[in-house]
């Protein structure tokens, strides 16, 4: 029988039962169906690939996951042990990034986020103690996030927005060479970048082949790595040009992410009508799905789980949320693991408090294609916090707070 | 994309967060946002992007059958991972949709709550309980509740153990509320000698004969579904003399999931829903 059917006799049978049975007066289970809180408006990323590659380059101010990073700032890259996982030791891989100006000071008129993560779980599960951590001095992080903000007026782009079609960049290769000489003629914008890492193509490269004196590494590591994947034979080769494709498959597939307000999507919520005979419900649920109270144990964290579904399902393919107000609250998924006020540490640079400001969803995860093994990525959201007041300090790009909240570990 | 002229406080492109200067929605426009997504509620069916890692096993179709994530006992989270699996010969059914009441200063609020039994007649039962404003509501979300609440039903045999399991193992009983159900063993041709509330659960999960016995007050049709389902739900749970042999346990999903497809070896490995 279908659904649709059936509901309409029962909706005959249900003013007949009302009369004599089950005319129930509930015990106050609030289960919020009417205090839905929409919150502050949210806006949405979702990831497309991107059909022309010079729309990822630095210079139109890309949002964007996988592949390298679009660094905002191209000289003074992060260094040091802000590169490697404090657990491993590894290099980071680049997560994504998000173009997030705050149009209220003159100082972020640009200003970028950068998420780079260890792809290894045992790190992610080893950072997970290290985040709880209060202490003064810093906890060893396997997840960091960069902030980095620019004036209008800066040396490295120019005050004219991008035109977006093409001629912002030098048609030539990635970021991985020097292309001063190129962009002088085009845009006029001086273009000193600094070499990157020819592994990686994400850090800086400051160590270089002692064989060829021309392939650039940030990391011993990846001098190993790529010596023993093909560079072991082109390294005494006189002819070598330096080429951005022998860049690692090992990076995340690259896509540009795009934003939309969740307030479109509410809209078509209201549209939705049941088809006459469906059996196998959609995606759509326009009113909460935490009556699991109802079925037989009521579980905080199956109620989270609920909502968080429901919330989620007004836009399957989110993969980030976006809210910078001061009563944003991110949208967990699980109930236990959340930060309390004093688990988050204020800035470390100007002492201020830090708040939300967006959070990546595990759809992510999907879209890079991860594997699924027993050890393999997978997190249930990483939260991360923000400076109140963006502030500015000496270093280019300074380090945020990132929260992850792992789900709990099921049988074997 | 559009291109601007700079602002005075703004900033190029369509950051973040920019929004708010931007006066909400004018800025979607030009672009047509992601207008592919407006046009039809079809695509949103195979638009399931998976959150945990069970689903994107099923969405990749390394996982062929529930009973792998029976076996590992992996909660089963979101409900489409069951559509993936069996949701083409999925039923279901309606069983009751009552009206429920509040007493507010403002008389009274009432919300139907709306069961649902999901099976497909061979070894699988989900029981969905929602309540909601209105009654469609109410109906589309007790069947994704079903759907996350499906279990493995065994079946059994009355006496000869030839053709197919017809019958529940042994005597179960279950008990929810006041009530409880009690079900035992009947012969072939016996037929479902149930009440029809639960009778409509068990044909929903595959059992052709059983004799039942009920007690307590069975009007209470939540506690009487729930009480059957729960009766249900131990008949995996009651060690009989075929699992005294050890299992040996085969790798999760989240291992090698080829290792799935390993020959059993002298140890008897618990796979199949039906016995021989």
């Amino acid at each position: 029988m279908s659904a649709m059917g059936d509901s309409t006799e029962k909706l005959k049978g249900v003013h007949i039962s009302s009369l004599d049975e089950d005319d129930e007066v509930e015990e106050v289970v609030e289960e919020g169906d009417d205090s839905e809180e929409e919150g502050e408006p949210v806006t949405l990323g979702f990831l497309e690939k991107t059909k022309n590659h010079w729309s990822l380059s630095r210079h139109v101010f890309p949002s964007k996951a996988g592949g390298v990073p679009a660094w905002l700032d191209p000289v003074n890259l992060p260094s040091g042990r802000s590169c490697v996982c404090d657990i491993c030791e590894e290099p980071l891989q680049f997560l994504l990034q998000i173009y997030a100006p705050i149009t209220e000071k003159e100082s972020t008129f640009h200003r970028t986020l950068f998420v780079f993560m260890c792809p290894s779980m045992s790190c992610l599960l080893r950072d997970q103690h290290e985040q709880w951590k209060r202490g003064q001095e810093k906890p060893s992080r396997s997840v960091k996030v960069f902030r980095c903000q620019l004036p209008c007026s800066n040396p490295f782009y120019s005050s004219e927005a991008p035109r977006n079609d093409g001629t912002d960049k030098p048609s030539g290769s990635g970021g991985t060479t020097i292309d001063c000489a190129i962009a002088l003629r085009s845009t006029r914008i001086p273009s000193i970048e600094v070499s990157l890492c020819n592994w990686c193509g994400t850090w800086k490269g400051d160590k270089v082949c002692s064989g060829c004196k021309r392939t650039k590494y940030c990391s011993h590591k990846h001098q190993v790595v790529h010596w023993r994947s093909g560079h072991k034979i082109d390294c005494q080769q006189l002819s070598l040009l330096v080429d951005s494709s022998s860049i690692s498959n090992a990076l995340w597939p690259e896509y540009e992410m795009i934003n939309d307000d969740e307030s479109e999507y509410d809209a078509e919520v209201s549209d939705y009508n049941i088809p006459p005979n469906s059996l196998v419900s959609t995606n759509k649920m326009d009113d909460t799905m935490n009556s699991l109270l109802d079925i037989f144990e009521v579980n905080s964290d199956k109620k989270c789980w609920a909502s968080f579904q429901q919330r989620i399902a007004r836009a399957p393919e989110q993969v980030l949320r976006y809210c910078r107000n001061a009563s944003a609250k991110p949208l967990w998924p699980m109930s236990s693991g959340q930060p309390s006020k004093a688990d988050i540490p204020n800035c470390c640079y100007c002492g201020g408090p830090s708040d939300f400001e967006f959070q990546i969803l595990p759809q992510l995860l999907f879209y890079f294609g991860v594997k699924n093994d027993a050890d393999s990525l997978d997190w249930a959201t990483i939260v991360v916090y923000t400076c109140k007041s963006s502030c500015e300090a000496s270093m280019a790009y300074k380090e945020e707070f990132p929260w992850v909240q792992l789900y709990p570990t099921s049988a074997i | 994309m559009e291109e601007r002229p700079p602002a005075e406080r703004g900033s190029f492109g369509r950051g973040f967060g920019g929004r708010g200067d931007r006066g909400g929605r004018g800025g979607r426009g030009d672009r047509g946002g992601r207008g592919r997504r407006r046009s039809g509620r079809k695509e949103e069916e195979e638009k399931w992007v998976p959150v945990t890692k069970l689903g994107r096993l099923v969405k990749d179709g390394k996982i062929s059958s529930v009973e792998q994530i029976y076996l590992h006992s992996l909660p089963i989270k979101e409900y489409q991972i069951i559509d993936t699996l069996i949701g083409p010969i999925l039923k279901d059914e309606v069983m009751k949709i009552t009206p429920v009441q509040k007493q507010t200063r403002a008389g009274q609020r009432t919300r139907f709550k709306a069961f649902v039994v999901v099976g497909d007649g061979n070894g699988h039962v989900g029981l969905g309980v929602k309540c909601a404003k209105e009654v469609a509501t109410a109906i589309r979300g007790s069947i994704i509740l079903a759907k996350l609440s499906i279990i493995p039903v065994r079946r059994g045999y009355w006496g000869n153990k030839i053709g197919k399991p017809h019958t529940v193992p042994c005597k179960v009983t279950g008990k929810c509320g006041s009530v409880t159900v009690r079900m035992v063993p009947a012969p072939r041709g016996a037929g479902i000698v149930a009440a029809r509330v639960p009778k409509k659960v068990l044909q929903f999960a595959g059992i052709e004969d059983v004799f039942t016995s009920s007690r307590g007050s069975t009007k209470t049709l939540g506690n009487f579904v729930k009480a059957t389902f729960d009766c249900l739900l131990k008949t995996y749970g009651f060690l009989t003399p075929d699992f005294w042999k050890e299992t040996r346990f085969i790798r999760s999903p989240f291992q090698e999931y080829t290792d799935l497809l390993a020959k059993p070896t002298s140890k008897v490995l618990i796979t199949e829903v039906h016995e021989d």
